[in-house]
């Protein structure tokens, strides 16, 4: 072997098309109808994957090869879908944490509720979202506003975790 | 040789009241109720309401002063609540098993054989992991058959010592459980064949199991016979993991009070046929054959009966609501008869066949004279925009809002299918 065809290859390449029109269409198909990114392309209304993107004659776009999907928030704010619930916030306890009157929180169930995470939990029955903290060997829940004090949990308050906050949904 | 077969049914307690209770932390140890569609009897009871002697379906009516006594909180069905916090349920339990069947709304089978993990203390973590993900509260029964793990499951609700958790997979404590389990009690006897069985002096579910197949399935039926087996341990229903789509789709309901006039039942069946086609929709099927029945209140002495049933096939399927809509109202003014109180009315797609089934053309043709254009864009679109404002597209004839509509007065929020509705906290 000489050391010439050790050589990293140098040549262009070029992705190239072939039209093929009668490719067989996948069913998994309609459940992108609505989301096929590239409206230049005709699909003789036959239903195409999102990856098939090259299957028409025609003019294909040279994006077509960069096409991903599109970013959906849940990825970034819902870990566990089946643990992940929503709800609104009321008056201003957590505005510290940049908790404000009616932001939506987004909230895990399955997240272990340990000391400083904010929690929305049961306090006689009635739902409240505070910073979770032990501090001195006491159980507290602490709002983050000066002007709420903190709720200390002793053995006989009617206290149930329900949820760990794990991000705010804030409107501008 | 097969490996021995385990199961494990998976259900929820009290499901609809614990999913309200979910959401409503100070209901926790108070009495709670669901009642049914058009709110007429109990269809969901906590414990402490079970205590005070109200059966399931119980008329409201019949134990209101128990109701008003007892302070207990009655909601209406909250459908939409129900099918989401059970479909999170379900999507927690199928981490637990290779394989699992959905058998309700609220029970799931799970596959338990050839697990080597300490039966018990696993069903214990399915508990607790359930529980916290989903705040519904769930017991596990397990056993080689699934007749045996719906018995298991039963005793694992009856007996609080059994912390949620009954294994049968010993043959001992399987027997002495099933000496003190009425016969009727066991999965598939419905309460004909129960009346039989006692009248053959089979009063327990032993008594039933120490019978012969071969006897019962002359004298009943083979579905029986296999119970027979399956609570000897020998497994003869399979498990179905597969939920195949729906081979028919029934909307109907009771009308909130009677109804006569057929502009006010046409409008109560057009709102049923646009819920029927999004069900279509969504699992992307289109159908053939659309059937519409009319009733009076059977129960009702003082009214003339009157029942009757239309349905009519299209040569090209559809799943275009203005299609099964203008078709379903066609049967209806065939069927309805003018001078009675009717009670209830429904649709029927059946024959449904995979969108992608083609049509043939000449076929095509003829029913497009008469029906509107398929237009499975504006279909689609409607749905869209239906799945984030609920209701808020729908056809002119379904709109006549009034007294068809079901009572539902004592509804909870959608908490977790509406974002105008989400629970709120301090």
């Amino acid at each position: 072997m000489t050391n010439a065809t050790m050589q990293p290859i140098a040549t262009m390449t070029r992705a190239i098309l072939i039209p093929n029109e009668d490719v067989p269409i996948e069913i998994l198909a309609k459940y992108h109808a609505d989301k096929i990114l590239h409206p230049a392309i005709k699909l003789k209304k036959r239903p195409l994957p999102l990856f098939m993107g090259k299957v028409s004659a025609g003019f294909p776009s040279p994006a077509d090869d960069y096409i991903e999907k599109t970013l959906d928030l849940n990825e970034l704010l819902v870990q566990k879908p089946a643990a992940t619930f929503f709800a609104r916030a009321q008056g201003n306890s957590m505005t510290g944490a940049g908790i404000f009157p009616n932001d939506i929180l987004v909230v895990d169930r399955s997240i272990e509720p340990v000391s400083g995470k904010v929690v929305i939990c049961a306090v006689d029955g009635e739902l409240t979202v505070k910073r979770l903290i032990m501090e001195a060997g006491q159980w507290k829940l602490r709002a983050e506003n000066t002007d709420y004090p903190d709720i200390m949990i002793y053995e006989e308050i009617d206290m149930v975790i329900w949820g760990v906050v794990t991000n705010v949904i804030h409107s501008l | 040789m097969k490996t021995q077969t385990c199961f494990a049914l998976v259900d929820c307690n009290n499901f609809y009241v614990s999913c309200e209770r979910v959401f409503r932390p100070d209901l926790r140890d108070k009495p709670v109720g669901v009642l049914s569609n058009n709110d007429g009897c109990f269809v969901a009871r906590s414990s402490e309401v079970k205590q005070l002697g109200i059966k399931m379906g119980t008329p409201l009516f019949k134990v209101q002063n128990v109701v008003d006594t007892h302070g207990i909180t009655v909601f209406s069905s909250n459908y939409a609540l129900y099918a989401d916090m059970s479909s999170r349920v379900m999507s927690t339990l199928e981490s637990f098993a290779p394989r699992m069947e959905v058998y309700s709304i609220d029970e799931a089978f799970l596959d338990f054989s050839g697990m080597r993990e300490d039966l018990v203390s696993y069903s214990q973590s399915i508990r607790k992991t359930v529980q916290r993900s989903t705040g519904i509260p769930v017991s596990v029964g397990i056993a080689p058959t699934k007749t045996l793990a719906k018995l298991a499951n039963y005793a694992a609700k009856k007996w609080k010592k059994t912390q949620g958790v009954v294994d049968l997979s010993d043959p001992v404590r399987r027997h002495k459980l099933m000496q003190l389990t009425p016969v009727g009690e066991i999965w598939g006897i419905g309460s004909r064949t129960q009346q039989k069985l006692n009248a053959l002096g089979i009063h327990t579910a032993y008594d039933l199991a120490i019978q012969s197949p071969q006897a019962i399935q002359k004298q009943f039926n083979i579905t029986v016979s296999k119970t027979v087996m399956e609570l000897n341990g020998v497994s003869c229903i399979e498990l179905e993991p597969m939920s195949p789509d729906k081979q028919q789709i029934v909307c109907s309901r009771s009308f909130g009070q009677p109804l006569t006039s057929v502009a006010d039942i046409s409008a109560a069946l057009s709102e049923y046929c646009t819920r029927a086609a999004e069900k279509l929709r969504g699992q992307h099927s289109k159908v053939h054959c659309i059937s519409v029945f009319v009733r009076t209140n059977p129960f009702s002495r003082c009214d003339k009966q009157y029942g009757r049933s239309a349905t009519f096939k299209l040569d090209v399927a559809t799943q275009d609501t203005r299609v099964i809509v203008m078709t379903a109202n066609t049967l209806l003014n065939h069927i309805y008869k003018a001078g009675y109180r009717y009670q209830k009315c429904g649709v029927q797609l059946s024959h449904l066949v995979p969108v992608s089934t083609p049509e043939q053309m000449l076929l095509l043709d003829s029913q497009r004279a008469v029906l509107p254009k398929e237009n499975p864009t504006l279909m689609a679109a409607i749905d869209k925009i239906n799945r984030t404002f609920p209701k808020s597209i729908t056809l002119g004839s379904a709109l006549s809002k009034g007294a068809w509509q079901p009572k539902a007065n004592q509804l909870s929020s959608h908490y977790t299918t509406n974002w105008n509705e989400l629970m709120v906290v301090k």
